[in-house]
């Protein structure tokens, strides 16, 4: 939205051609300048300039929606809530199990199970929503190349014995997996901000990475000076993307 | 009418036209007219004409307001002002602690900042307050609406559904117990309904959009007037990433403070920003100070502090212009943001109230 090109928002011709010969063709690059900037640049009024200004927030500010109508929405398809995770007392105090269209974040000492938790949840996606599940494909984004694909196919096999009977439907479910080793911090980034036309490519229902903490230790050391900023900038810069990500499509992160 | 050319809002190259043309006040711009206006600097009669009308649209602009009008320039007498504040009306949190330290609940007309680390009540304060500014005059509230801006993306709208909930069962509770005429009318329109058709909500992904959500809230509040409450969750979190100009990151959150200011007066609406923590690493120690840098500190009216002592949540009001520093504990229940210990119940005095509005409230017991 920000990146909106001017051209669309409205603004006449000659009008753009004289904001690109000061490097400004986007709504960010609009916004940031002061009014009396603006006036320089565009030459023109005061009040047309102001004018402008609502001409171009029009053009990229967010829509509006009442709670009630959000709520409405929301209880059409109350099954898509939550992804249940069959712990039934984790549920209970998660109020259903992992919401769908926002970030959830699992932490914990080393050993305690957070990379068997996530592969469970892989299963529980794949399956179909009778049974609780999702009926999706899955990204898993590996940072420590913890994922075992022995461990996924003896977890569906004990778990869901009756539903994993044939060899075909483990196949299905190892096929909807997708999995991505990423070793730096600059591939994280790279590959979360590629996955949107993935998500509608491949029907995905779950992204999860594990783990975000590993990468940014070992490429930042805190103690040195510029290092903080630069990792909450990664860290920030992710997580928006990531947030964007599960409110538009309404998964589980 | 003694006004400088140069002064006037007119488009750059005009004014360096006529300053060329040799003319210096707005009185000799107005005495030419505007088809010799246009023989003397070569543009076009309309342009003349456009730039005369801007001329007296400011010069009688001046006029009135030196006459006292409702113009931008706003002059009061400290009377005048006090009698507006006290028939103000406050929002009330439904935490008696934290209202008390406030002076009677979040001040319309005044930004309100609240400060904390991630988990410690911040968006449920503000999903309480957007329920609370829609309580009726007669229970005590100011009978608004709300806009709810929100950059993170943590509004749940199950949870102001609960909020929502137990703040009409409060009023139903308290017009049983006094059994009034305009109560039970108002509670009529006050459903949960209507609460939530009263809260508008805009997500806002980046600060691009932000920027041009603030710049077109004087004209949505224009056609909405009955809103009472700005909040804006989360003003730091665009803000503080992909920002390398840091000047830049200054100007703009100057320009938003200076914009939220002029919202807040004109339409006499309380602004409630949230804002994140961030460390502070001094010679020895490192503390938890509000993000967003110093010269944001100023942009608000009041600010709250949220943080933990252990498992207790405490809220410190940190800055204000007319109360106390003092920090209070709260608690978050499955009804919203409340007190810790369920308060005494009151019995009410006589009718020594200043204002109306403001009947004092009577609490429920826990159950």
């Amino acid at each position: 939205m920000a990146a909106k090109k001017l051209r669309r928002a409205q603004l006449s011709q000659e009008l753009c051609e004289r904001l690109s010969r000061c490097q400004i063709t986007t709504c960010q690059d609009f916004l940031c300048l002061s009014l009396l900037e603006l006036m320089k640049v565009t030459g023109q009024s005061y009040y047309e300039v102001q004018k402008l200004l609502c001409k171009v927030s029009r053009a990229c500010a967010p829509k509006m929606q009442t709670a009630y109508e959000m709520k409405l929405r929301k209880s059409v398809s109350p099954s898509s809530a939550f992804l249940s995770t069959t712990l039934h007392s984790l549920d209970g105090v998660l109020h259903g199990g992992v919401p769908c269209g926002s970030l959830t974040e699992i932490t914990s000492p080393p050993g305690c199970g957070k990379t068997q938790f996530c592969i469970m949840l892989s299963v529980l996606a794949t399956l179909p929503v009778s049974m609780g599940g999702l009926d999706g494909a899955v990204i898993y984004i590996d940072t420590e190349s913890a994922f075992s694909a022995e461990r996924l196919i003896e977890i569906a096999g004990n778990r869901f014995p009756s539903y994993f009977d044939s060899d075909e439907k483990v196949f299905c479910m190892t096929r909807s997996i997708h999995l991505y080793r990423e070793l730096t911090c600059c591939s994280v980034l790279k590959r979360i901000m590629s996955l949107e036309e993935e998500i509608i490519s491949k029907k995905v229902k779950l992204i999860i990475i594990d783990s975000v903490a590993s990468v940014v230790r070992k490429e930042f050391d805190t103690k040195l000076q510029g290092n903080l900023a630069e990792r909450s900038n990664f860290l920030t810069r992710g997580a928006s993307v990531l947030k964007y990500l599960a409110e538009e499509f309404s998964i589980p992160v | 009418m003694q006004r400088e050319v140069g002064s006037l809002p007119l488009a750059p190259s005009l004014r360096a036209r006529l300053a060329a043309a040799g003319f210096q006040t707005a009185q000799e711009l107005l005495e030419t007219g505007p088809c010799g206006l246009s023989k003397e600097i070569g543009i076009s009669k309309e342009e003349a004409l456009e730039a005369l009308q801007v001329v007296r649209q400011e010069c009688h602009g001046g006029a009135a307001r030196t006459a006292g009008g409702s113009g931008t320039a706003r002059k009061f007498t400290a009377l005048e002002l006090l009698e507006e504040e006290q028939a103000q009306g406050f929002i009330i949190t439904f935490c008696s602690a934290l209202d008390n330290v406030l002076g009677g609940g979040v001040q319309l007309t005044k930004i309100t900042e609240v400060c904390g680390a991630p988990g410690v009540g911040k968006t449920q304060l503000c999903m309480q307050l957007a329920v609370d500014v829609q309580i009726p005059e007669c229970f005590g509230g100011v009978a608004g609406e709300a806009v709810f801006i929100d950059t993170e993306g943590s509004f749940m709208v199950d949870r102001v559904v609960d909020i929502a909930a137990a703040c009409v069962q409060h009023c139903q509770l308290i017009a049983e117990a006094q059994q009034e005429e305009d109560h039970l009318k108002a509670l009529e329109t006050f459903s949960l309904e209507s609460i939530l058709s009263h809260i508008y909500y805009f997500r806002c992904l980046d600060y691009t959009e932000l920027l041009a959500q603030v710049y077109l809230l004087p004209e949505f509040l224009s056609e909405h007037s009955k809103v009472r409450l700005v909040v804006i969750d989360g003003i730091a979190f665009p803000f503080r990433h992909d920002f390398e100009d840091l000047s830049l990151r200054t100007r703009l959150l100057n320009g938003l403070a200076q914009q939220l200011i002029i919202v807040a007066n004109d339409h006499k609406a309380a602004v409630v920003l949230t804002n994140q923590m961030t460390t502070r690493i001094g010679q020895s120690q490192s503390t938890l100070v509000p993000a967003l840098g110093e010269s944001w500190g100023h942009a608000a009216t009041v600010r709250l502090i949220f943080h933990w002592d252990n498992s207790q949540r405490l809220a410190t009001l940190y800055k204000s212009p007319s109360q106390r520093e003092a920090t209070i504990p709260y608690h978050i229940t499955p009804h919203g943001f409340r007190d810790v210990q369920p308060p005494a119940v009151t019995q009410n005095a006589g009718g020594t109230e200043v204002n109306p509005r403001k009947r004092p409230r009577r609490e429920e017991e826990k159950q």
